[in-house]
């Protein structure tokens, strides 16, 4: 084998072990060396050589499987093991075997830890530089073709362009307020369809594959195919404002222009969910890939969160005192970004409905935020993108990077598994590169951005196999895999009522991951502590000011001592 | 001929001598006819009746000499020394002891399974056939050989000779026993013939044992052995044993309602016929009546007020105390034999135990009591009543209070027999020492019975009793005003008219108020209780607070906006710098500010605070205007009545947006999403924590590895296509994954079903 390259490439985990695998050595450019080595199969006698020649008061050879960081096996924790309640002596063994299994998987799971084997990129300078300081032709210019061509401008005259990425990554989707409507894969160029509507609008959204694809125009939603065949004309949704697709329940939630919101179920075509949210007119939408709730955010700078089934918000945020401008949730479902006509920006803590955790003045008001899915939040302002990374648990500085054009944006998306911003504006469309904000490993069991025909039908029918129920968008996520409480109660308190009927002894008590005190118990003990310290403080201060100390009963009597007055 | 003669008369002479011996004992012999010479005539009185009983002795005699028939003269002794056989059992008795030993042949044989069957409920999968084909690993070159093909010749030879094709022997094998087997086989069957003769002996001797005394001694083994079994109980499982006092408490009840002692009986009845005369029987069958009315006591509540007991006492003691030598009414304590027969069974456990060790007994009891007695004398100062009856009361609260508040029943009939005997004895009123003696008896019985319940409780008390001294000082300050008021107004109406009054034996208070039916040490000490728990509360909330002290007290300072250096967009840029400094630019005027209207979050508040009013359940008001007295425009229902009709519902839970700031949480009940959740444990699950860890796990492949997933869906039994599955032979019990299973709770769970 030869090598001749001077490129360093970041180190795999198959790199290091080079005396096994190859035989070859890269040293300068000029000199190359080449061994011949003749592969001998291993005979009895070299074998038992070995053998000899190895220390026997070492230890056992084959120690068995390595050992697993206990961080690592944390992180694939679900949860406390069963306790000791099941008392039947067949049940609570089988119950300890399952919960063997469970920890066979948890094992086994951290240890396909490994498999992951891309790491995330990212940009480094020199101490006195800043990041922001790269421009996309600077990148261009130095990264590899194939990754080069990731960063280009489509020109297009149809005025503002919205853009949204297929899931997987590989197909983008353009929609212009003036009716051009085109779907494409990004990756190769390689267009699928566009045509005009000859109407406006006003969003767009790929479906659960990429073959199709759906658009709010003027009057009606539309469904078109990859070829830009209209397959449906959706009339029970009219004039859409903004749209977003819930992959996993199979719902296209919408909101119209008189603050009617719909959730149409495409693999049955039934609306689950229709009424009117009182807000009025709000084009401020996204939804929360944690629990699949919309978010909405109105004039009155509040954040609401709503369900197909629950005709009320589940729960309101007072984000901003001024009407909001766009609200972005990140993929874990953790943090909520959320920006004001105040130029102000916050970030929440949406999967507790606290906060905010930080909050920056920014120097224009955000038209546009989103986040990657390594937690990069991307802000338009005006005609300028900055991207922040790491700004929801710290506070950041300055951004990570900026990007100016000449045309006012319109909408961004980050594409995922990719490294890649799609920025939608007035003047057509452009992809920039952002290092560091796409996720390096994709399941493929999930989203594939190499799927082939087949693998996307098989693909499309287990999610269909798969798919939630829309009743189940609740808040929490995990509220189906809970014990219904309030009724097991009733059910219990109806059967005690009953004569002749044993009362079954249940303990109620739910586990709660208590991971610190209420904010409340909190404060308390800060005050608490805040009152101690300045009782010792006007203490030491009293000791300072040297106050006449007690004077001890020179004299004793005794018993009678209490009767002495004690000077104060 | 003379000599003839001489021979006859000898002959005669010699008989009438051998007639006069044997006439000498007396005894008139009467010899076996027998047949002298023979004749033609067959007179049936002349046939004699013979015995063919051959005597073996003489045989045994005869034989004797010969050396050779020494085997036949042993055979002929032993035969003689045999002794019948024993008549068998009745047919019903020995069917019963042939299935019992039966039942315990099989019972053993087919324990031997319970190992497996365990195992293979209990295994994650069972895969059938059992037992895997052996494959056997054919060498190549054997397989080889046998492919050799055939030389001409033997071809040839096969065309002149076909040969025989081997013929499958179909029929079955049967397998007769080996001689070991059947050896085996014999003496297993010999062994059982002999457990159930065995048995069958026992049974027989035991049956026709009469004594009365065997009898007793038998039931109170049998009592023993159960008060053993309870003993254990009681370490293991206090529960069980509970339930089993409860057995055993009605078993007694069961005698009680028999009517042993009622002197119904046949003994009684012959007695009775001279007890008009005779003073002993008349004590006897008193006696009787005694034990017939010990036994038929009523338990009593120990919940039913103390007063009413003590009257209800008192009555039984002056008729009996009234004439004490009345034979029928008098029970003499010192004389228990009679009772003795009642006197087994957890009652006399319970003695012995206190007798064992009667030391320890009255040590906690005295402990108990001294620190009760700085309590007593505490409340007794704050109460100025002077009836003589307080003092015992008060005693007898503080004595209920330092007992158990889960009062056995047993336990209850025992204070109550306790009681009962005590007040046999004496002649007089009941005293403060019988309350005393009998609290000591009664706590030292419960505290040798419930040992650990009783030793949490003493220890709740003494910790309640520190709190209650702490609490002491305050209490002094304010003495209970109600009790003094009532009490002086009490005082004075005595004071009036003692003269002119008998002296009331059993003073009852005279209130006005409404008595509710709570008990009374309940309502005395209740304030007391009250600050006690109240302090208690606070020293732990203070705890608490002690222990999670440090804690970043960061978190809470509010965020501050951070101004960061945007780009500006073209429209508004008046400085287009965009210089990347570190210090933040600050705008001298927030112009946002202006924009922010204050009342979005004065609206939001109040919103907020319509959510949490409506949450809040209302006052259900089932009151109907006009019923039972004057309604209509202006007439207001009276106060009473009002509130007896408006009920109070159920507070809430807390709303989780409680403490959240300007945060609404609708929490909702999802009907539809409702359906979907569990609301009834399954089977072996007690607590909902256990359930939802069971089930916290996905099973998909989509979230688990492969590998873990497989396992995780493995079907419990799998079956080889295509195979006969044949049923479990007892190789199975020999194998080393059944021999290894040693899970004796899972086994003996099976066993019992």
């Amino acid at each position: 084998m030869k090598e001749n390259t001077v490129l360093r490439k970041t180190p795999r985990y198959f790199d290091n072990n080079d005396e096994n695998g190859s035989t070859s050595k890269t040293t300068a450019v000029d000199k190359v060396e080449t061994y011949n080595v003749v592969m001998k199969p291993h005979s009895k006698w070299v074998r038992k050589k070995l053998q000899i020649d190895e220390p026997k008061g070492k230890k056992n050879k084959f120690p068995g499987k390595a050992p697993i960081d206990s961080k690592k096996l944390e992180k694939h924790s679900r949860g406390d093991e069963i306790g000791k309640g099941v008392r039947h002596p067949i049940h609570a063994l089988k119950l300890k075997k399952k919960e063997i299994k469970y920890k066979y998987a948890q094992e086994q799971a951290a240890r396909a830890d490994i498999l992951l084997t891309e790491n995330a990129g990212y940009l480094q300078v020199d101490e006195d530089h800043r990041t922001t300081g790269i421009t996309q032709k600077a990148i261009a210019e130095n990264v590899d073709i194939t990754a080069a061509t990731k960063i280009f401008e489509l020109k297009l005259e149809f005025g503002p362009y919205r853009t949204k990425y297929s899931r997987n990554g590989r197909h983008l989707l353009l929609g212009s307020k003036k009716g051009h409507l085109a779907a494409f894969d990004w990756v190769t160029k390689k267009l699928h369809c566009e045509i005009n509507v000859m109407e406006s609008i006003h969003d767009i959204s790929w479906l659960h594959v990429e073959t199709m694809l759906a658009a709010a125009q003027k009057e009606w939603l539309y469904i078109y195919d990859n070829t830009g065949m209209e397959i449906h004309c959706v009339k029970k949704m009219d004039k859409i404002l903004r749209m977003e697709f819930l992959p996993y329940h199979f719902l296209l939630a919408a909101v119209n222009e008189y603050g009617f919101m719909s959730w149409l179920d495409i693999s049955i075509g039934e609306v689950v969910g229709h009424y009117n949210n009182y807000l009025g007119r709000t084009s401020v939408m996204t939804h929360n890939p944690y629990n699949a709730m919309v978010c909405l955010g109105n004039s009155q700078g509040v954040v609401s969160m709503w369900a197909p089934t629950v005709k009320k918000p589940l729960a309101k945020i007072l984000c901003h005192k001024t009407p909001l401008t766009a609200i972005a949730v990140d993929q874990r479902g953790m943090y909520m970004a959320t920006s004001g006509v105040d130029r102000s920006l916050k970030i929440w803590d949406i999967r507790n409905l606290d906060g905010p955790l930080q909050h920056y003045k920014l120097r224009s008001s955000a038209t546009d935020l989103d986040f990657s899915q390594k937690d990069m939040l991307a802000v338009g302002l005006g005609e300028v993108v900055e991207i922040y990374s790491n700004c929801c648990t710290q506070t950041v500085e300055a951004p990570y990077m900026r990007h100016k054009m000449s045309k006012s944006i319109c909408n961004f998306k980050f594409c995922p598994y990719e490294d890649v911003l799609g920025i939608g504006t007035s003047g057509g469309f452009s992809s920039i590169i952002v290092p560091g904000s796409g996720e390096p490993n994709f399941d493929a069991y999930e989203n594939n951005p190499y799927q082939t025909k087949t693998q996307r039908k098989e693909a499309e029918v287990k999610a269909l196999l798969e798919k939630i129920p829309p009743e189940l968008i609740t808040l929490d996520p995990f509220e189906v895999v809970r014990v219904d409480v309030p009724s097991l109660k009733d059910k219990l308190d109806a059967k005690s009522k009953l004569l002749h009927v044993k009362d079954k002894k249940i303990d109620l008590k739910i586990k709660h991951k208590n991971k610190g005190l209420s904010n409340i118990a909190r404060k308390k003990i800060i005050k608490a502590n805040a009152r101690k310290e300045q009782i010792k403080n006007t203490l030491e201060a009293q000791e300072m000011l040297d106050l006449p100390e007690r004077q001890k009963p020179t004299q004793s009597f005794g018993v009678l001592d209490r009767f002495i007055s004690k000077n104060k | 001929m003379e000599d003839h003669d001489d021979q006859e008369l000898i002959s005669a002479e010699h008989d009438h001598l051998v007639s006069a011996i044997s006439k000498l004992d007396k005894t008139q012999h009467i010899t076996q006819p027998s047949r002298n010479e023979p004749t033609s005539l067959n007179s049936e009185f002349n046939l004699i009746k013979n015995t063919n009983k051959v005597d073996l002795g003489k045989v045994v005699t005869a034989l004797k000499g010969s050396a050779q028939h020494s085997n036949i003269t042993n055979k002929l002794k032993r035969l003689q020394n045999a002794q019948a056989l024993p008549k068998p059992l009745e047919k019903p008795q020995a069917e019963r002891i042939k299935r019992a030993t039966g039942y315990e042949a099989t019972k053993e044989k087919v324990g031997k399974w319970d190992a497996v069957v365990a195992r293979n409920r209990t295994v994650d999968y069972v895969s059938f056939p059992l037992r895997s084909m052996t494959r056997k690993e054919h060498p190549t070159k054997i397989i080889l050989s046998k492919l050799k093909s055939k030389s001409p010749l033997e071809k040839e030879l096969d065309v002149i000779d076909p040969p025989v094709e081997a013929e499958e022997v179909e029929d079955e094998k049967s397998f007769p026993m080996t001689y070991e087997e059947l050896l085996e086989h014999r003496k297993q069957m010999a062994k059982l013939r002999a457990q159930q003769s065995y048995k069958a002996a026992k049974a027989k001797r035991q049956s026709k044992i009469k004594s009365k005394k065997y009898h007793r001694i038998l039931k109170k083994e049998k009592l023993k052995q159960q008060l053993k079994e309870f003993e254990e109980l009681q370490e293991k499982d206090p529960e069980e044993a509970l339930k089993k006092l409860e057995e055993l408490e009605k078993a007694r009840a069961l005698e009680r309602h028999t009517l042993r002692h009622k002197n119904t009986g046949k003994w009684a009845k012959s007695k009775l016929v001279r007890a008009k005369y005779d003073k002993e029987v008349r004590q006897q069958l008193a006696e009787q009546l005694a034990v017939s009315r010990g036994l038929t006591q009523k338990t009593q509540d120990t919940s039913s007020t103390d007063d009413e007991a003590d009257e209800n006492e008192v009555i039984t003691d002056l008729t009996l105390a009234q004439d004490p030598l009345n034979p029928w009414m008098m029970k003499r304590p010192d004389k228990s034999n009679v009772d003795s027969e009642f006197n087994f069974g957890y009652k006399e456990y319970l003695k012995n135990k206190m007798q064992e060790n009667p030391d320890s007994d009255t040590e906690v009891s005295e402990n108990e009591v001294s620190t009760l007695t700085s309590l007593k004398e505490n409340i007794l100062k704050l109460s100025n009543s002077n009836d003589i009856e307080t003092p015992t009361v008060n005693r007898s609260h503080l004595e209920v209070k330092t007992k158990p508040q889960q009062d056995f029943k047993c336990q209850n009939v025992k204070i109550v027999k306790q009681k009962k005997k005590l007040v046999a004895v004496s002649t007089s009123e009941w005293s403060v020492e019988i309350i005393g003696e009998q609290k000591s008896t009664s706590n030292s019985k419960v505290t040798e019975v419930f040992e650990d319940l009783e030793n949490q409780i003493s220890k709740k008390v003494e910790q309640k009793l520190k709190n209650l001294r702490e609490s002491i000082e305050v209490l002094e300050r304010e003495p209970k005003k109600e009790n003094k008021f009532k009490s002086k107004d009490r005082n004075t109406a005595t004071d009036k008219f003692e003269s002119l009054k008998f002296k009331n034996q059993n003073p009852k208070p005279i209130i006005d108020e409404v008595l509710l039916e709570t008990n009374i040490r309940e309502t005395e000490n209740l304030p007391v209780l009250d600050k006690v728990t109240k302090i208690s509360q606070t020293g732990r909330l203070t705890d608490t607070t002690q222990i999670n002290a440090d804690i970043d007290p960061g978190k809470f300072i509010e965020v501050k906006p951070k101004y960061l250096n945007t780009a500006l967009s073209k429209g508004e840029s008046n400085i287009d710098d965009l210089d990347d400094n570190d210090e933040q630019i600050v705008p001298k005027v927030d112009i946002e500010e202006v924009f922010e209207e204050d009342d979005v979050v004065a609206t939001f508040r109040q919103e907020k605070q319509d959510e949490v009013d409506n949450d809040i359940p209302k006052n259900i008001d089932l009151e109907l205007p006009g019923w039972g007295s004057w309604g209509g425009m202006g007439v207001k229902a009276p106060k009473r009545k009002r509130n007896r009709f408006i009920s109070k519902p159920i507070p809430k839970a807390r709303r989780r947006d409680e403490n959240k700031g300007d945060v609404i949480i609708n929490e909702v009940k999802i009907a539809k999403l409702e359906a979907h959740k569990v609301s009834e444990l399954p089977f072996p699950f007690t607590s909902i924590s256990d359930y939802e860890a069971s089930i916290r796990v996905p099973l998909g492949n989509t979230f688990i590895p492969e590998t873990a997933h497989k396992k995780l869906i493995r079907p419990n039994v799998i079956t080889k296509a295509g195979t006969i599955i044949e049923p479990m032979d007892e190789e199975q019990l020999m194998l080393p994954r059944n021999l290894e299973f040693k899970n004796q709770n899972v086994i003996e769970l099976l066993a019992k079903k």
